[in-house]
């Protein structure tokens, strides 16, 4: 079944974001699950956050793998240090993740301090959706568009 | 296991190609990519070696309009087909609404097509998904090849569960059977999303018919 985000939940986790970005002076954040869905983005320097998530996933994945062999059960966060911009990853939840990216003016520490909280608050998020507590879902009716083909090869002379 | 956010109004669905190393799924997402509607696209990523050999996956996400009045996003990844990257084709099938798996049509590829799909059957059943219960559809690759099996014969050791699977020849290079196979599982994950998330209304009581 569907990960379903309601309004409420959108704008809970938008909180929670934006608090992060504004403590930890961090440049912007993605959430996405295990599976590489994007599930909220806020901030700058997420130009592609379905990219980001879908490596992200994997990052997170394969570094759960290297934690087996050491007989660690996971290893919570994850650090990506580059010249001027940096990456955090942090579990939220065993199924959803936290990007964090910001500038190296920001401070590794802010962000690692901030990151905690903010995974914890989040978790609540995703622990009430899959208990499913007072959900005030929109209406599911989905219908699909009308249409022949989804996809097709663009016409040859448009790429000129 | 698909993702709705109701608050953007957008749809996300995981559609994954699988199947034996060398088998053309790369490729596909390239001709995808290189011939696509530019509107529809976004980037191809590729985690490979230098070699060029899938190393984690391919990724390319796809938009389309397909739902009324929400945006539908297709994530379209590949796996690396090598024996040894099963860890790997276990991450990229988390989660996936729908697979595409790929055969080499070549005769001499029998044995690696049949491992091959056993391999996601297995790893389907890990995560909780049964292979019967999932969209998925064959495209048998390569058929431009001299040494290739005729269809019937992979439709008999591919194709062999009780509810058939659509399934389409390829050459993914020039193009050929490659937006068929697309359209095809797109088609069925959606069918699927919306049948599902309709469920709730025919099992409310007064639908149930005992
Ligand atoms: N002749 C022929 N070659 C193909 C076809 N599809 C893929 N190939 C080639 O097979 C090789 C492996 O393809 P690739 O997409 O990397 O396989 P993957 O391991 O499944 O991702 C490449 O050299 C492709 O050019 C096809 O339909 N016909
Ligand atoms: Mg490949």
């Amino acid at each position: 079944m569907a990960k379903v985000l309601n309004e409420g939940d959108v704008a809970r986790m938008r909180k929670v974001l934006l608090e992060l970005l504004d403590r930890s002076e961090a440049d912007g954040c993605v959430v996405c699950d295990s599976g590489g869905y994007v599930l909220a983005q806020e901030g700058r320097g997420t130009t592609d956050p379905l990219l980001l998530s879908a490596l992200g996933a994997g990052v997170f994945a394969a570094s759960r793998e290297l934690a087996r062999i050491l007989g660690e059960d996971e290893f919570s966060a994850v650090f990506h240090q580059g010249e001027r911009k940096s990456i955090f990853l942090r579990a939220v939840t065993p199924e959803v993740l936290l990007v964090i990216i910001f500038s190296n003016t920001a401070n590794v520490g802010l962000v690692r301090l901030y990151a905690s909280p903010a995974a914890l608050a989040m978790r609540a998020v995703f622990e009430e959706l899959d208990a499913g507590v007072h959900r005030d879902d929109p209406e599911r009716a989905f219908v699909l568009t009308e249409g022949g083909d989804l996809f097709g090869a663009a016409p040859p002379d448009k790429d000129r | 296991m698909s993702f709705v956010n109701f608050s953007k109004r957008e749809v996300q669905l995981k559609i994954v190609y699988y199947g034996p190393g060398l088998c053309g799924k790369t490729t596909n997402l390239q001709t995808i990519h290189a011939t696509i509607n530019p509107h529809a696209k976004g980037s191809l990523t590729s985690v490979a070696t230098s070699k060029d050999r899938t190393l984690f996956f391919d990724f390319m996400p796809l938009v389309a309009q397909a739902i009324d009045g929400y945006t539908t996003r297709f994530q379209v990844y590949t796996v690396p087909g090598q024996v040894m990257y099963n860890t790997t084709r276990r991450l990229v099938l988390r989660g996936a609404d729908g697979v595409v798996f790929v055969a080499d049509s070549q005769w001499s590829k029998t044995a690696e097509n049949v491992e091959s799909f056993a391999d996601l059957e297995e790893n389907l059943r890990l995560q909780g998904d049964h292979i019967d219960q999932i969209p998925y559809v064959l495209q048998y690759n390569k058929r431009d090849l001299p040494d290739v099996a005729p269809v019937h014969y992979l439709e008999y050791t591919l194709n062999n569960r009780a509810a058939r699977r659509p399934a389409f020849m390829a050459v993914a290079p020039d193009g050929r059977g490659v937006f068929e196979t697309l359209n095809m599982i797109a088609r069925m994950v959606l069918n699927r999303f919306v049948k599902q998330h309709s469920r709730r209304e025919a099992e409310s009581p007064e639908m149930v018919l005992v």
